[in-house]
């Protein structure tokens, strides 16, 4: 059925935003659109060989002590279509290292905007997955002071794009402007596992809703949202006929019991995050705090916040950022194997790893510095150190069974720009 | 003496180097002067319309840009520039469009009647357009 789903999706929403594109765009005059773009060439490097270091599970390689530009390197391109005052398109297009296919993965935005009044709009067909304050703009580094957005809290959501709709309505309130927002779709993610490093397909509808209030110089968000994946995890299908073999209940009794926990397919995730950002031209500061409830131990309840204190110094920016992640995973007793056969005892720690081996217990602390040395340009250098703790590197690349360091720094220096 | 001529000659030049700026619309707009507040949420695309209810088409000028989002917001252009990296390429909303100089934005706003855009005070005399507000 699932096979059938995604590209359902695809023929349902995004195709024909594509027809409807190419016919509109065939009328539209040369003064209605723009190209606009932004970019990073960051590179990044750890001092441990252990365990990899990126920005999430939708990205393939990670770094170590061998350094690397993946994690944060990418360019990306925007296209604009005004057709009228009330109706326009959007596409966007990022060239960087994201798991699957690399066309249509990396097609961040492709979206028509109607402004159905003065203050409310309504968009269809793929949008930017807004769950926390940044979750929207993550790839574009020129907008925040950080080298990436806070690894903890969003490295937990890898999701980054949805195919639906939306709807935001603007309030003015008080000198301030709040404005709602709810949206529905479908997300079509390819996504590493973790452990693993396999390549897989993350379908999940999702909805979700959040409410933002500005006020001169404040901005803060309330947000829900909930996802459901109706795929298995890799080698699903595989584990399950292993766990399910009469040989193996008979050397490891029960173990037929866990197949439910190899998957998340239709588990329930919400998340649920408040945060504020305050920016008064000289001191910036922003916070948010999250709990995501979750019934897949391979995807366990967490919780994760993180606060940025920064001051400008005319073009010289000083931050510093304290990031804490901390999941409430429940060990699951694996049977142990009754004969003493090396098959057996291997799929026992297979299992073991696969279902208890999710955590994340992580803390860091950053100091950085972004240099804004043109309009459009900004270079950064940040050190970030992080302590990790038992069963808790979820959000590092692992290789193997190689034993995760309690301890890591990590060092990046990028370019950002915008044109 | 010296000094006193040499810091005249000084003042003289700082006081041409920031220019006083209109805010202006079509002249068949029939909205009020804006206050400052207003025109900060029109540039920064926190209001879509003028307070009368027409759809504000917003034009920038890279002739008077700087100086006009330092005078408007107190903040230099490169953090205008990162605010509206966050807006515009996370899909929101789209920044005011641009023209070069007082001349194309003239030209633009006589053709519009939402349009609202802002051009160097002294060539807004004698012109078939509505200042809303001046910045100073």
């Amino acid at each position: 059925m699932q096979q059938y789903l995604t590209p359902l999706i695809k023929k349902a929403i995004l195709y024909p935003f594509i027809s409807c594109f190419l016919c509109l765009v065939h009328t539209v005059q040369a003064s209605e659109w723009s190209i606009k773009g932004f970019g990073s060439l960051s590179i990044v490097g750890t001092d441990t060989n252990a365990i990899g270091f990126y920005r999430d599970r939708s990205q393939t390689k990670s770094v170590t002590n061998a350094w690397g530009i993946a994690p944060d390197s990418r360019f990306g391109l925007q296209l604009d279509v005004n057709f009228n005052e009330t109706l326009q398109m959007t596409t966007q297009w990022i060239a960087r290292n994201h798991a699957g296919d690399f066309f249509e993965q990396n097609l961040e935005l492709a979206f028509m905007r109607w402004h159905a009044s003065n203050s409310l709009n309504i968009r269809a067909g793929r949008m930017g997955t807004d769950v926390f304050l940044a979750s929207d703009y993550r790839n574009i580094s020129y907008a925040y002071p950080w080298m990436r957005p806070p690894h903890e809290f969003y490295g937990t959501i890898p999701v980054y794009h949805y195919d639906g709709i939306d709807l935001i309505k603007r309030y003015a309130i008080y000198n301030g402007y709040l404005t709602a927002k709810i949206f529905a779709g479908f997300s079509s993610n390819q996504l590493i596992s973790n452990p693993g490093n396999k390549l897989f397909d993350f379908n999940a509808p999702i909805v979700g809703g959040n409410l933002t209030y500005e006020h001169r110089y404040w901005r803060t968000k309330l947000s829900y949202v909930f996802v459901h994946p109706v795929t298995d995890t890799p080698g699903f299908d595989a584990g399950s006929k292993i766990l399910n073999n009469t040989l193996v209940n008979l050397a490891l009794p029960g173990i037929n019991k866990l197949t439910p926990y190899l998957t998340t397919k239709n588990t329930n995730m919400h998340f649920i995050s408040l945060g504020g950002a305050y920016d008064n031209g000289v001191w910036l500061a922003q916070a948010e705090a999250a709990y995501l409830h979750s019934d897949s131990p391979l995807f366990p309840a967490q919780t994760s916040a993180y606060l940025s204190i920064g001051r400008r110094f005319d073009t010289i920016t000083l931050y510093t950022l304290l990031g804490i992640a901390h999941s409430f995973a429940n060990y699951i007793d694996v049977p142990e194997a009754r004969l003493p056969n090396p098959e057996f005892q291997q799929i026992h720690e297979l299992v073991d790893t696969f279902i208890n081996q999710n955590g994340i217990n992580e803390q860091s602390i950053s100091l950085g510095v972004r240099w804004d040395v043109y309009t459009n340009i900004a270079i950064k250098a940040q050190w970030s150190h992080f302590w990790i703790g038992k069963n808790g590197a979820q959000l590092w690349q692992k290789f193997g069974t190689t034993p995760t360091p309690n301890k890591v720094n990590v060092w990046s220096f990028g370019f950002d720009f915008i044109f | 003496m010296k000094n006193f001529i040499l810091g005249c000659f000084l003042f003289c030049l700082a006081s041409q180097a920031i220019a006083e700026i209109a805010v202006i619309t079509n002249v068949q707009n029939n909205q009020v002067p804006l206050t400052r507040l207003q025109v900060q949420d029109i540039f920064m695309g926190r209001m879509r319309a003028f307070p009368n209810g027409q759809f504000a088409t917003t034009y920038d000028q890279t002739t008077l840009r700087d100086d006009f989002y330092q005078q408007l917001t107190q903040r230099p252009i490169a953090q205008i520039n990162a605010y509206w990296a966050r807006l515009m390429f996370s899909g929101q909303t789209s920044p005011p469009i641009k023209l070069t100089d007082d001349q194309s934005v003239i030209k633009a706003i006589q053709e519009n009647i939402g349009a609202i855009g802002y051009i160097n005070k002294k060539n807004a005399s004698h012109q078939a357009i509505r200042i809303l507000f001046i910045l100073k």
